[in-house]
C-alpha cells in the first residue's frame, strides 16, 4: 500500500473540502465570521461614509468623493484637535512611563508595606474614565470642590482649574497619568520581576556602578515592556473621549477638544455623519503612522541595545 | 361610561376641590391674558385641526397593546413612574419607557427613525430639532387622528395646548418646508415647554430697596449693588454650553431689537446679524457683569448656576423657567421662600421676550400599522389635562396646556407660572432652529463667546468671529451664496 493510497482513503471529501479544510472551517469560521461583522464591514462601511454627505435628516447621503477630507484638511478645528491630541499624547506618555517605570524600581526595592501600597496604587485603573471625569470636576468644582477647599484653607487663591486652555490641558494630562501610571508600573513591575540576576551580578562584578547597571543592563532589558506600555497607551491617550467628555466638554472653548471628542461632537452631536466618518479615518492613518514611526524607534532601540 | 369615569378621575397627588378656594381672580386673569394674546394670534392656524366630537371613544380599544416610548429625562421619566399604574388601569396599555440623556435620545430618535421599522411608538423630540426631524418627513400627520372621535377622547381638547409651543412642535409645512406654517400637524407639545425668566431674591432686594430690574443697565446696576463676598450680585451661563449663545446672549440681543438671520432659511440668502450693534452690545452686557458675577461664572453651566442659586449665592438671574422646580422645592432649595420671578429684562421700547423652548411627542411614520392607533391613544393620554397638572404640581415642569397655567390651585401654590406663561406666550422661535444647522452654529458662538468671557478677545471680535464662521457653515448648506 503506497502512501498516495492511504492518503486517498483517509480523506473523505466532502462538498470539495477533506477532512483537514472542513476542520479549518469549522475552527476559523466563528472567527473570520465575528472578524467579518464586527471589524471589516463597520470598517469598509465607515469609509464608505466618510465618501457620502449624509446628515441627521437624511437616509442616505449622497456621494462626495474625498469632499469631507479636502474640508477637514482646511478646517481650522480639525487641526485644533489634532494639536490638542498631539500635546495629549506627547505629555501623558511621558509623564506615564517615566513615573511608571521609576516606581516599577522603587518597588522592587521590596519595602515593608509596599504589596499593600501597590494594591492601592492600581486602584484608579479599575474606574471608568467618564466616572474619573465627572468625579475630577467635582473634586475641582470652584464653589464646593474638596481640592479647592484644601487650597483655599492653606490660604491660597481660589485657583481657576478649569478656565484656561493650558492649565485645564495640564489637569487633563495630571488626571490621565493619575489613572493610567500604574498600568506602565505593572508592566514594568512584571518584566523587572523576570530579569536574569545573573546578567546584573556579572555587571556588579565587573565592578559598574549602580547608574551603569540601570542605564546600560538593566534599563535595555526592560526596554521590550516599556515600548509595549508606551504605544498601548499612546493608541488610548491619542483615543482620549470619555475623560474629556465627563471632566471638560472639550472646553474651555475649543481648549481640550481632541480628534476622537471632535469626531463626537461632528457625529452626535452636529449628526454630521460623513464628516465625523471622515475624521475618524484621518485618526486612523494618523494612528497607522505613528505607530509605525514609534514601533521603529523602540525596535532601534531594542537592536541598539543588543 | 364606566371607563369614562376612570379617565376624568383625579391623578395621585391631586388637590382635592376644596383647597381651590381663596385663589386670587386677578392672578388668573393676568396669567389668562397673558397665555391668551398668543393664542389670538395663532387662533386661524388652530382651526386647521377639527375637535373630536361624538362619543364613540373606549379608552380600552387597545387593552392588552405594548408600546415603547422614547422619552426627555427631564423630570417626565419621574412623572411617568408615579403615573404608570394609572396609565395602565385606564387604558389596559402597558408603555415601556426609555429615557437616556437628551444627546443619546437624539441619536436614538434619528436610528429608528431611519430604520424599516421604529423600536419606539412614540418618541419624544427636542423642539429645536423640529425642522430636521420632523421636517425629514419621519412622523405620522396627526390631523385626521384628532378628528377622529373614536379615537380621541373628547376633553382632550387641542386647542388649550400652547399656541407658541403647537408652531414650534407641531405644524410643518412639509413641501415649502416651513416650520410653524401649513396645516398638517406632526406632533403634540410635551411633555414640556418653556421658556426663559427672571429669578431673584425678594429678601435681597427688599433689604436693599430694589425693585426687579426692568432694563439690563438695571440689572448690571442692581448686581453691582448686591455684590458681596457671600452672595453674587447676578450669574449666567458663562460655560462654553447650548445656553451660553441662546438663552443668555440670545435674550440680551432681541430684547436689544437685534434680529438674529435676515433672509429665507430655505432660499440662499440666510444671513446672521450676529456682528450688529446689538450683538456686540448684548455680549458687552454679559462681560460688564462678570464682577459682579460668581468667581468662576465661566465654569457656570446648567447645574452650577441651578446650584448657585438654590443655595443661596445668586441674587439675581435670568434662566430657564424649568428650574422653578428645584428653585421653588423646599426640601431642596435654601430660598425657595425667598425667591422671585419676573419677566426678563428688555431695553426700552422692547418686548420682554427669551428663546421657545420644549419638545414635541409624534408617531414615527414606521411604526407598526397595527399598533398606531394605540400610540396615539397613549399620546393623547400622556398629554391630557390631568397629566399636564400632575407634572406641574409634583414636579414643576412646564406646562404644555393654557389651562395648567390658569389653575386656580396651581397658581396659588406656584405664583411663578403667572411669569411663566407669559414667558412662553412671548417666546420667540429660534431662527437658526429652521435649518438643520442649528447645533454647529450654536457651537461656534459658545466658543467664541465663552473665550470674550474668559478676556482672550472682546466683544467686538467675538461677534465677528462668529459671523465670520456662521457665513462660512450657511454657505457650505447651501443656505447662503
Amino acid at each position: 500500500m503506497n502512501i498516495a493510497s492511504v492518503a486517498a482513503r483517509r480523506s473523505v471529501v466532502i462538498g470539495g473540502l477533506n477532512h483537514r479544510g472542513v476542520a479549518v472551517l469549522l475552527l476559523l469560521g466563528p472567527c473570520l465570521l465575528y472578524l467579518a461583522a464586527f471589524a471589516i464591514y463597520p470598517l469598509i462601511y465607515s469609509l464608505k461614509l466618510s465618501l457620502t454627505d449624509l446628515q441627521a435628516a437624511e437616509a442616505h447621503g449622497r456621494w462626495i468623493g474625498l469632499r469631507n477630507y479636502g474640508d477637514l484638511l482646511r478646517d481650522p478645528f480639525f487641526w485644533n484637535a489634532t494639536r490638542n491630541s498631539a500635546i495629549m499624547v506627547t505629555a501623558s506618555v511621558t509623564i506615564q512611563v517615566v513615573l511608571g517605570v521609576a516606581m516599577a524600581l522603587f518597588f522592587n526595592l521590596h519595602l515593608r508595606g509596599s504589596a499593600l501600597v501597590r494594591g492601592i496604587l492600581v486602584l484608579p485603573m479599575l474606574i471608568s474614565p467618564t466616572i474619573v471625569g465627572v468625579m475630577w470636576r467635582s473634586l475641582l468644582n470652584p464653589d464646593w470642590g474638596l481640592v479647592t477647599w484644601v487650597i483655599q484653607q492653606l490660604g491660597f487663591d481660589q485657583p481657576a482649574w478649569l478656565t484656561s486652555v493650558s492649565t485645564t490641558m495640564f489637569i487633563l494630562v495630571l488626571i490621565d497619568s493619575w489613572q493610567w501610571t500604574p498600568f506602565v508600573f505593572i508592566i514594568v513591575y512584571a518584566r523587572i520581576q523576570a530579569l536574569p540576576h545573573e546578567v546584573v551580578e556579572a555587571a556588579q562584578i565587573d565592578g559598574a556602578s549602580r547608574y551603569d547597571v540601570f542605564r546600560h543592563v538593566t534599563l535595555p532589558l526592560l526596554m521590550p515592556a516599556i515600548a509595549f506600555a508606551a504605544v498601548f497607551r499612546a493608541v488610548d491617550a491619542f483615543r482620549s473621549f470619555d475623560l474629556i467628555f465627563g471632566l471638560t466638554y472639550g472646553s474651555p472653548g475649543r481648549g481640550t477638544v481632541t480628534l476622537a471628542f471632535f469626531a463626537f461632537q461632528n457625529g452626535f452631536h452636529f449628526q454630521n455623519y460623513g464628516y465625523a466618518a471622515a475624521v475618524s479615518y484621518m485618526m486612523l492613518i494618523i494612528l497607522m503612522i505613528g505607530m509605525t514611526v514609534l514601533l521603529r524607534y523602540f525596535g532601534l532601540r531594542a537592536r541598539h541595545a543588543q | 361610561m364606566k371607563d369614562k369615569d376612570k379617565d376624568a378621575r383625579p391623578l395621585e397627588g391631586e388637590r382635592s376641590e376644596g383647597n381651590r378656594k381663596g385663589v386670587s381672580r386677578r392672578r388668573v386673569m393676568q396669567t389668562a391674558t397673558a397665555v391668551g394674546l398668543s393664542g389670538t394670534a395663532l387662533g386661524g392656524l388652530m382651526k386647521a385641526v377639527p375637535q373630536a366630537k361624538a362619543a364613540g371613544f373606549d379608552p380600552m380599544k387597545y387593552k392588552g397593546t405594548e408600546l415603547n416610548m422614547l422619552l426627555v429625562p427631564e423630570g417626565e421619566d419621574k412623572v411617568m413612574v408615579d403615573l404608570m399604574p394609572q396609565f395602565e388601569a385606564e387604558t389596559g396599555m402597558k408603555l415601556n419607557i426609555t429615557a437616556p440623556a437628551v444627546g443619546p435620545l437624539i441619536e436614538k430618535t434619528l436610528q429608528n427613525l431611519k430604520a424599516d421599522k421604529s423600536g419606539f411608538e412614540i418618541i419624544n423630540y427636542l423642539g429645536f430639532l423640529t425642522t430636521q426631524q420632523v421636517g425629514g418627513g419621519y412622523f405620522t400627520q396627526l390631523n385626521d387622528l384628532i378628528s377622529n372621535a373614536d379615537e380621541t377622547p373628547p376633553d382632550w381638547d387641542f386647542d388649550d395646548f400652547i399656541p407658541g409651543a403647537v408652531k414650534n412642535v407641531g405644524y410643518f409645512d412639509l413641501k415649502n418646508k416651513g416650520r410653524g406654517q401649513g396645516k398638517d400637524l406632526y406632533g403634540i407639545p410635551g411633555m414640556h415647554s418653556g421658556s426663559v425668566i427672571y429669578f431673584y431674591r425678594k429678601d435681597l432686594f427688599d433689604a436693599a430697596g430694589l425693585k426687579p430690574a426692568k432694563t439690563w443697565d438695571e440689572f448690571r446696576e442692581t448686581a453691582k449693588k448686591l455684590h458681596s463676598d457671600k452672595v453674587a450680585g447676578c450669574s449666567f451661563i458663562g460655560k462654553n454650553d447650548f445656553s451660553l449663545a441662546f438663552v443668555e446672549w440670545y435674550t440680551r440681543f432681541i430684547t436689544n431689537g437685534g434680529v438674529l438671520m435676515s433672509g429665507d432659511p430655505n432660499g440662499t440668502n440666510f444671513k446672521p446679524n450676529v456682528n450688529s450693534p446689538e450683538g456686540i452690545l448684548a455680549l458687552q452686557l454679559m462681560i460688564d457683569c462678570l464682577p459682579y458675577a460668581p468667581k468662576n461664572v465661566t465654569q457656570y453651566a446648567y447645574t452650577e448656576n441651578v446650584d448657585g442659586f438654590s443655595t443661596g449665592k445668586i441674587a439675581q438671574m435670568i434662566f430657564w423657567s424649568t428650574i422653578a422646580g428645584p428653585v421653588f422645592d423646599k426640601s431642596k432649595s435654601l430660598v425657595a421662600d425667598k425667591t422671585g420671578t419676573a419677566a426678563v429684562p428688555a431695553a426700552a421700547g422692547q418686548k420682554p421676550s427669551a428663546i421657545q423652548g420644549g419638545w414635541g411627542l409624534g408617531i414615527p411614520k414606521n411604526v407598526d400599522p397595527a399598533k398606531k392607533m394605540a400610540a396615539w391613544r397613549a399620546l393623547t393620554w400622556l398629554t391630557s389635562k390631568k397629566v399636564n397638572k400632575y407634572e406641574v404640581e409634583k414636579y414643576q415642569i412646564d406646562a404644555s396646556r393654557q389651562s395648567t397655567f390658569k389653575d386656580p390651585d396651581l397658581l396659588k401654590q406656584f405664583p411663578y407660572l403667572t411669569d411663566s406663561a407669559a414667558a412662553i406666550a412671548n417666546a420667540s422661535t429660534l431662527p437658526t432652529s429652521n435649518i438643520p444647522e442649528t447645533f454647529p452654529l450654536n457651537d461656534i458662538m459658545n466658543v467664541e463667546f465663552s473665550n470674550a468671557l474668559l478676556g482672550q478677545q472682546d466683544a467686538k471680535t467675538a461677534c465677528a468671529n462668529v459671523q465670520t464662521q456662521w457665513e462660512a457653515v450657511l454657505r457650505k448648506g447651501g443656505h447662503l451664496i
